[in-house]
């Protein structure tokens, strides 16, 4: 793609840098010959692989204080009714981003705490959408008032926002968009089980129509008598054991249990030699102590093993809780949205080491925005919110949509400052899905609402 | 006790060679897994406490949005059923943390229903608050004011040694949906904040739900992990809007959901679309109401306060009127407070909402209407006229039919549901007296996914809990025929496999000095037979298919009594084999 070369130099280097101040300068041929290793592997595949990574900000992101307006009229509008927890303009200086195309005036910076995405915007590896949010068919402020458009059911609440804008369905729902386009690729993969991967809990968007979400774990696969052959001495007994816990029953919920017990035994035998090769000790730029780094690093293992499994397309979902800030807003944001920009830049930085930084995009998705106003220390379930979209096809350094009026009874607003998004999830999620390789014809497929947009909409452009 | 030599071997320890799996010729034939030493005691008197109640509007107020007055639906005609020792353990494992020989016995001493009048009748075991004082942890130096110390301990305690083990059940199904968890609560002294609000949750089990409404909104460790404590009321000149988290949640997690709803819980549609409950302006109006809390000293030396019910600051309360439900309080104050909970708790949903709920905690993942209809009846009006009466709910569960028939279960495909991971720890517990001589109870946190269980008590991450009463896991057969479970949220490849290496060390060497005892299995551990039917009366309600007692029993069987601890292993071999089946996974 069009990505300068610069950042993939300067990542390789610092891979390797950092790599060595990390004590691994005593095991560093092995370590070399391993990083070899994975990049020949997946260098094999390169021309057909390509992964889609959600990574999903749980409870809510406050994404005002997140992407927060920049140019002097904005700031001033958006301060007021933050109050205390406004961000200053002075403090937002280093982290202005200056698109490449302008925004009519408007401008946005990223919260100090993201500074590590800056490179990434700079160097046109990150993008940003704008106002984007769960609908129905696209909805004006009269419209919601009114009511004479269909809305998602049970706006502001959490657990159904979350499914909605996972599975275009409250909770409940029985696929989601990830998983539909799983459904589209997974007879491509050499193991259909791991076209859908999760590294944090369930969650709806990876389960498809038939496409199944296998959930990996941190650590890998989690072995069974963690590895054993017997059981309190018994080899009989381990037998036993392995078979019972898989054996289909007559009771629904019982042998759907039995289903993932097998899932998991499968897989983890398909899995652990694969991912042995590739041990996390070679994947040093992701920091520690930070949980999303934990799971990012293992989709950037298991996107490093997808020649060996003969993997082609993956979409894989991770997340991060504790986003519901309805107080201590100011101090607990940033250490939250820190973790994120950190966990983001080293599992960019580590696609563009392996070789697969144009094959892999990531995107972020939440629950809902928040609102404008303060509740004094905290700010309440809005509606619209901004996200980022990072990968080597990316075509960054730009927004994509409309940037929202500011402030209370705008065109835009529904109360308080709540968003009505003007890029729909399905605009983004189709956007998304088109550069993954699902044709026109199958969106309606993955994104049963898409139609209700004008089909020039359907890409949002900004991959 | 055993001695330390006698430790059932784990894989890393080896303390044992594999010996030659030896079929045992003198095996007798497989047993049915009936228990036929306990005759029929208790029988027809089982179901006769089912009340149907009055009218679920008898004895309370109209509040819009009306629903309409159902009409309870009848009981139908009990079954005689015999109580079977089968029986009785499988009440138990709806009823408690888990069945022991001594509850088995004592059910089908006094039958069913007079087993739960006598446990309404018990004093409290001791509170967690109590115990937490007892150990030291109040004291500034020896405790941890920031910290959690004695928490997990406490948890474990009551749940696997509590002398009252139906509120203890039935205080771990409200904490499932009235949910706190540990960790998101702002305050110091958490483990004593903590265990206050699971106090209260014991404290009102066998109360009204109306009075546990009223404590928890007071409740210190909710003020904080729900953000009301330091709301304020609007302030015109910043546009500051009070914290909206705690008025949502009361109402879409605690009291009504999100959809209208008739009283056997079906939801109510309008043009082929669900009723909302609320709107966002009543959310907003709500929330004024619950302004200007704060924590009722300002004396951090102790955690008392952490006990004591919040405090209204006049000054950043709002007195001014507020608008939600279609009714209007004013004056602020704590009264404003009872009177918007008044409200709240007279909506026609609550009845359905919470009843449900409750039914699919204890009972069953997918109740039929009719039967939640009947709970719902008994919430509404306990016979006397009173709403909320957890004695009725509790009794209108457990005693109806649909809980008690367990043929029908037996032979029902969609029945039961998935024992969540904390139950089965402490079914493992309470099954073979799990004791710690020394009180650590070291047990601890269990939320990991890839070494633990998944789940702990107490430690949700959010308020939405552990489990959530609409989860379908999606792409299954129980997705396809429109079923929910809600344990599958937290059922994953690696946890499931996570649960039975954790087992693997906890039924084989407990963890510090927190062992069980298996003296009474050991003596039976020669004759397999009957050491796999005793495992699966106590731990699995009999509900072992024939097929799995035969291959546990082969398993057992492949220890030879002449090799080292061959009782003990035998012992552990049919417990884990157990806890890993899944005819005891899902209690039918």
């Amino acid at each position: 793609m069009n990505a300068p070369t610069i950042l993939s130099d300067v990542s390789r280097r610092a891979f390797l840098q950092r790599s060595a101040l990390f004590g691994m300068a005593g095991v560093a041929a092995p370590f070399v010959t391993s990083l070899g290793a994975i990049g020949e592997a997946a260098a094999a595949t390169a021309s057909d692989y390509k992964a889609l990574v959600c990574i999903f900000l749980l409870g809510g992101n406050d994404h005002y204080n997140t992407l927060v307006p920049y140019d002097p009229t904005s700031h001033a509008l958006y301060a007021k009714p933050r109050g205390s927890l406004a961000l200053g303009r002075d403090a937002l200086a280093a982290t202005a981003l200056v698109p490449s195309v302008d925004l009519g005036g408007r401008a946005y910076a990223l919260a100090p705490a993201m500074a590590p995405l800056n490179p990434l915007f700079d160097a046109e590896r990150l993008a940003v959408a704008l106002n984007v949010g769960t609908l129905i068919q696209p909805t004006t402020r009269v419209q919601y008032q009114n009511r004479s458009v269909r809305l998602p059911p049970k706006l502001f609440s959490h657990n159904d926002q979350q499914s909605f804008f996972q599975a275009s369905s409250p909770e409940g729902a029985s696929s989601g968009w990830g998983g539909r386009i799983g459904d589209l690729f997974q007879s491509g993969n050499g193991s259909s089980t791991v076209t859908c991967i999760n590294a944090s809990g369930n969650a709806v968007f990876l389960s498809g129509r038939s496409a199944i979400q296998y959930n990996v774990g941190t650590g890998g696969p989690v072995s069974l008598l963690r590895g054993g052959s017997s059981l309190y001495g018994s080899a009989t007994a381990a037998q036993t054991l392995r078979r019972m816990m898989t054996e289909t029953n007559p009771n629904l919920l019982a042998s759907e249990y039995a289903t993932v017990n097998k899932r998991a035994m499968d897989t983890q035998a398909q899995l652990a030699n694969a991912l042995a090769g590739t041990p996390e000790s070679t994947f040093p730029l992701f920091p520690s102590g930070n949980g999303l780094a934990d799971q990012l690093r293992m989709v950037a293992r298991m996107i490093a093993i997808s020649g060996d499994l003969g993997t082609k397309r993956q979409v894989f979902f991770v997340s991060m809780g504790g986003f519901d800030l309805h107080d201590n807003l100011a101090t607990t944001q940033p250490v939250l949205l820190g973790r994120l920009a950190a966990a983001m830049r080293a599992f960019h930085d580590t696609t563009v080491a392996l070789g697969v930084a144009d094959k892999v995009t990531t995107f972020t998705g939440s629950d809902f925005g928040r609102t404008l106003a303060s509740n004094g220390n905290g700010v309440d379930h809005g509606w619209g919110s901004m996200h980022f979209v990072m990968g080597g096809a990316v075509k960054g350094k730009r927004f994509y949509g409309t940037p929202p009026a500011i402030g209370h009874n705008t065109p835009d607003d529904v109360g308080q400052g709540r968003l009505i998004p003007t890029m729909a999830v399905d605009q983004y999620a189709s956007t998304l899905a088109r550069w993954f390789g699902v044709s026109e014809g199958d969106l309606s497929t993955v994104l049963p609402n898409i139609g209700n947009y004008d089909k020039s909409t359907w890409s949002q452009g900004f991959v | 006790m055993l001695g330390d030599d006698a430790i059932i071997d784990r894989d890393d320890a080896a303390l044992i060679s594999e010996a030659a799996a030896r079929a045992d010729p003198s095996n007798p034939a497989p047993s049915e897994g009936f228990d036929a030493r306990h005759g029929v005691i208790a029988a027809a008197a089982l179901l006769a406490a089912c009340d149907s109640g009055g009218g679920a509007g008898g004895g309370t107020v109209s509040v819009a949005p009306p629903a309409p007055t159902p009409t309870p639906t009848p009981s139908p005609t009990p079954t005689v059923a015999v109580l079977t020792a089968r029986g009785a353990s499988r009440f138990l494992a709806q009823a408690t943390m888990g069945a022991t020989r001594t509850s088995i016995d004592s059910v089908l001493n006094t039958g069913i229903a007079a087993w739960i009048d006598a446990q309404f009748a018990l004093p409290r075991d001791m509170s967690h608050w109590d115990w937490l004082v007892s150990k030291g942890y109040n004291s500034e130096s020896g405790g941890n004011p920031s910290g959690q110390n004695g928490f997990d301990a406490s948890v474990w305690r009551q749940a696997i040694a509590g002398s009252d083990p139906l509120r203890q059940r039935v205080a771990l199904a409200l904490l499932d949906f009235l949910v706190i968890g540990i960790n998101g609560i702002n305050l110091s002294w958490r483990a004593f904040a903590m265990g206050a609000y699971i106090d209260l949750l014991l404290d009102h089990a066998f109360g009204n739900y109306r009075d546990l409404l009223g404590a928890i909104a007071r409740n210190a460790a909710m003020g904080s992990f729900l953000s009301f404590i330091g709301s304020r009321k609007a302030n015109p000149s910043t546009g500051s809007l009070p914290d909206e988290n705690f008025a949502r949640e009361l109402m879409q997690l605690f009291t009504l959901g999100v959809q209208q709803l008739e009283q056997d819980g079906t939801v109510r549609m309008s043009n082929g679309v669900p009723l909302e409950t609320y709107s966002l302006d009543d959310v907003a109006q709500l929330a004024r109401v619950f302004t200007g809390f704060q924590l009722a000293t300002s004396d951090n030396k102790t955690p008392d306060r952490m006990r004591e019910p919040m405090v209204i600051n006049a000054s950043t309360n709002e007195t001014g009127s507020s608008t939600f439900l279609g009714a209007t309080v004013s004056g602020g104050g704590m009264a404003a407070v009872d009177a918007a909970i008044d409200i709240i708790f007279r909506h026609p949903n609550v009845a359905p909402f919470v009843s449900k709920q409750l039914i699919q905690r204890l009972v069953t993942s997918n109740p039929s209407r009719a039967y939640v209809g009947r709970v719902s009846a008994a919430f509404a009006n306990n016979g006397s006229g009173v709403r909320g009466d957890m004695k009725a709910v509790i009794r209108a569960i457990l005693l109806d039919p649909e809980a008690r028939d367990e043929s029908a279960a037996l032979a029902g495909a969609n029945s039961g549901r998935l024992r969540e991971p904390v139950l089965r720890l402490t079914n493992w517990a309470r099954a073979f007296g799990v004791t710690s001589p020394s009180d650590a109870w070291t047990i601890g946190d269990t939320t990991s996914t890839t070494q633990r269980l998944g789940q702990s008590i107490g430690r949700a991450s959010s308020v939405f809990g552990f489990v959530r009463p609409g989860y379908t896991p999606p792409g299954t057969a129980i997705a396809q025929a429109g079923l929910t479970a809600p344990e599958f949220l937290i059922a994953s490849e690696q946890t499931n496999i996570a649960y039975i290496n954790y087992m693997q060390s906890l039924v084989g060497g407990g963890t510090g000095d927190t062992k069980a005892d298996y003296t009474a299995m050991m003596a039976l551990a020669p004759n397999s037979a009957q050491l796999v039917d005793e495992v699966n009366l106590i731990l699995a309600a009999g509900q072992l298919r024939p097929a799995t007692v035969t291959a546990i029993r082969t398993a057992v069987d492949s220890i030879p009594l002449t090799a080292t601890n061959a009782t003990l292993n035998r012992t552990g071999v049919a417990i884990l084999l157990t806890l890993a089946s899944p005819d005891y996974l899902v209690l039918k």
